[in-house]
């Protein structure tokens, strides 16, 4: 495009825009102000099946410190320039770190990475949102804390912070991340900046270790939202336990989740189960081992036989479960007996532990996932089909096999009309599951792009028909599935909205609020 | 054990002109904010390589990209801009020196 800027936020004038560029270089200096295409390139790229000009950000800003934010925020203020905030940035197959509308600035906060605390005996940390996993787990290493941390699978290049703001989840006991979050400090737009919980009294030393402070819990209100831009977030370690014993339990046939789902629930409801559990489809763990070309050629989704193949050639059930025990040995023998009887009592159910499985690549992974070791093994994905295109499609199910498997269906069936594969895996909560599909495609080929995005778009519809909601959602379909929760929820959450941000410049278009 | 003292006086820029957040520590905080408080830096390409590259290099997500002699400035572009599977990495993750020294490493190793 002509003029200075690859792209300018909606509604501001080129010149409005120089004098708060001029301004933000003003508080971060020239180098910490990115304007050019080259700079802003890393910002650009995302999964989504739409043209990356629609995500462009005008400008990107790197900030370090609250002092920063908070004047920041006072010139967005002033011009109405919006702002999208990100931590580690690495919110892939969700919008990476590239803004939901196009001409939104950055506000980057990589570089504000100091990790503040680690508390060794009360297991929590306090950090900044530019921490990664990778760098908390080497300071935890260095120092032998003992403790450990759960990430997604991105783990080494993402963040506690930004992963738990968008409400992701893990693999651990502690994988239900924001359920182990303890207190938070968030500059508002107006500047203000507030500490949640115990954290807004002077001199309390209990910010990381009660939750819910006094009065409303407000937490949860900065969470996949655009009330707030948190800059300092505490959460709670997992203490190493001595024992950790990761097992797979393979099945056959897609209509076994059924069983598996009804064999589960009971286990982890009662905590034999400690963690996420996993009950991945062949398709999510075949790309660690094969690649889809190797299988079939031409249009149209892998059929039933070729994946059969598969799970032949690699070692594979068509569902693989992964779970683990985790405690003292006497503790993990006694739950290892409930879980094998419960299992056992199927013929169906493959039962096999790191003596069987322990090389195999998927296992391997999936075995570090659970005990917080980093891998990015799971990037394996997308080399399935290749060509860089991804949406994860996430709906949330109850822990109840009849339900699962008629998501299972109802999904599979869909992507094959756009020609797309169930590359799909169930993340089992208490009571719930995270149905989660990595949508892949080739990014290189419109046609693929245009029916990707039509496939998605028909999930949401359906999904939602069926009473199915999404728990998350990558930024080109964020409108779409804020209507799916219905008018007074985006009214409310619009009322919050004018109310701590009235001018609308924080990350407008989060979650369909502006 | 450590503790924390967390003083600051939260208030809006369009309230008070000058703004205080500030960490101060008692004794045993000072301690340990002396080795925490300038944040992250990269300490060489190695480190990069592999903290970064080499999860998935080294692991066949990713081609081989050792021994290849790949141009230093192919890498760079490759790291910022993305390819396809690969994500794109920001100035703020890898700074520009450090892209930089991976880059060299890359190529002559
Ligand atoms: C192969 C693969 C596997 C994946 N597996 C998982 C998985 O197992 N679990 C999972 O949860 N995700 C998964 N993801 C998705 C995603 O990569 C992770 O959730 C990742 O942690 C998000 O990026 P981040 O941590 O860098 O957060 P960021 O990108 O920094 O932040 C995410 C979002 O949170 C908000 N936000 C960030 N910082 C702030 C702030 N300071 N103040 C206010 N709002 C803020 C913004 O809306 C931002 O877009 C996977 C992705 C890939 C490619
Ligand atoms: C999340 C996994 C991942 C990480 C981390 C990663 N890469 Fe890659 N990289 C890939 C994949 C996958 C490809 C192949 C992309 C394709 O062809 O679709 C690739 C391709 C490349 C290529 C092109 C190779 C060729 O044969 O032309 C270069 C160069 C490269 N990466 C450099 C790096 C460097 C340097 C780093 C670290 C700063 C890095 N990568 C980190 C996954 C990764």
């Amino acid at each position: 495009m002509a003029g200075k800027y690859i792209a300018l936020p909606k509604g501001v004038s080129e010149q409005i825009f120089d004098t708060a560029i001029k301004e933000f270089r003003g508080i971060l200096g020239e180098a910490f102000v990115l304007t050019s295409p080259q700079q802003l390139a890393p910002y650009i790229k995302t999964m989504m099946p739409v043209p990356d000009s629609e995500h462009a950000p005008s400008a990107a800003l790197i900030a370090t410190t609250v002092e920063q934010i908070q004047k920041i925020v006072g010139i967005c203020n002033q011009y109405k320039v919006p702002i999208w905030t990100i931590s580690t940035g690495k919110n892939l197959g969700y919008g990476g770190a590239a803004p939901a509308e196009r001409g939104q600035v950055v506000l980057d906060l990589k570089r504000m990475n100091r990790i503040l605390e680690v508390d060794k005996d009360l297991a929590y940390a306090l950090v900044e949102p530019g921490v990664t996993y990778q760098q908390l787990y080497d300071y935890i290493a260095e120092r032998k804390l003992g403790l450990w941390l759960s990430f997604p699978a991105p783990s080494a290049i993402a963040g506690p912070v930004g992963n738990t703001l968008d409400r992701g989840v893990g693999y651990t006991p502690y994988g239900e991340h924001f359920m182990y979050a303890c207190g938070m400090e968030v500059v508002l737009a107006n500047g203000d900046v507030l500490r949640t919980g115990m954290g807004s009294m002077p001199n309390s030393n209990t910010w990381q270790v009660f939750k819910w402070g006094y009065g409303p819990y407000l937490d949860g209100i900065f969470t996949q939202s655009n009330y707030g831009i948190v800059t300092k977030f505490g959460f709670w370690l997992m203490p190493a336990p001595p024992v950790f014993k990761p097992f797979v339990i393979q099945y056959q046939n897609e209509e076994d989740i059924v069983e598996i789902v009804e064999t589960i629930r009971p286990l982890r409801i009662n905590g034999i189960i400690p963690n996420a559990v996993v009950i991945a489809h062949a398709l999510y763990e075949a790309p660690t081992k094969a690649r889809r070309g190797d299988y079939v050629t031409g249009p149209g989704a892998i059929p039933d036989e070729a994946i059969r193949k598969i799970t032949k050639d690699h070692n594979l059930g068509i569902w693989n479960v992964y779970a683990a025990l985790y405690g003292t040995q006497e503790q993990v023998d006694v739950n290892w007996k409930i879980v094998t009887q419960a299992f056992g009592k199927s013929d169906k159910a493959k039962i096999l532990t790191e003596k069987e499985a322990g090389s195999d690549p998927a296992f391997e992974y999936r075995a570090k996932l659970m005990r917080g070791d980093l891998t990015l093994k799971e990037f394996s994905l997308y080399n399935w089909r290749g060509g860089g295109g991804s949406m994860w499609f996430a709906p949330v199910s109850q822990a109840r096999g009849t339900e699962t498997l008629k998501q299972m269906s109802v999904t599979k069936q869909i992507l094959g009309k756009y020609g797309l594969d169930y590359s799909g895996e169930f993340i089992v909560g208490m009571r719930d599951m995270h149905h989660v599909v990595d949508v892949l495609y080739d990014k290189t080929n419109p046609e693929q792009v245009k029916a990707a995005y039509q496939c998605f778009d028909e999930l949401l519809t359906t999904f939602s028909a069926l009473g199915y909601g999404t728990y998350r959602v990558n930024t080109a379909f964020m409108d779409k599935v804020a209507d799916t929760y219905g008018p007074i929820q985006r009214k409310v959450n619009k009322i919050l909205k004018d109310a701590l941000d009235p001018n609308g410049i924080l990350a407008p278009g989060k979650s369909g609020i502006r | 054990m450590r503790k924390i003292i967390l003083r600051g006086t939260a208030s809006g820029f369009l309230l008070a002109g000058t703004v205080t957040v500030g960490l101060v520590a008692n004794t045993a905080w000072a301690q340990s904010q002396n080795d925490s408080s300038v944040g992250f830096e990269w300490k060489d390409g190695t480190e990069v390589y592999a903290k970064v590259c080499g999860h998935c290099h080294e692991t066949k997500v990713g081609p081989v990209i050792r021994g290849r002699h790949l141009p230093a400035a192919y890498v760079r572009t490759i790291v910022r801009d993305g390819l396809r599977a690969m994500p794109s990495f920001r100035s703020s993750e890898i700074d520009d020196t450090s892209l930089e020294k991976v880059a060299e490493y890359i190529s002559k190793n």
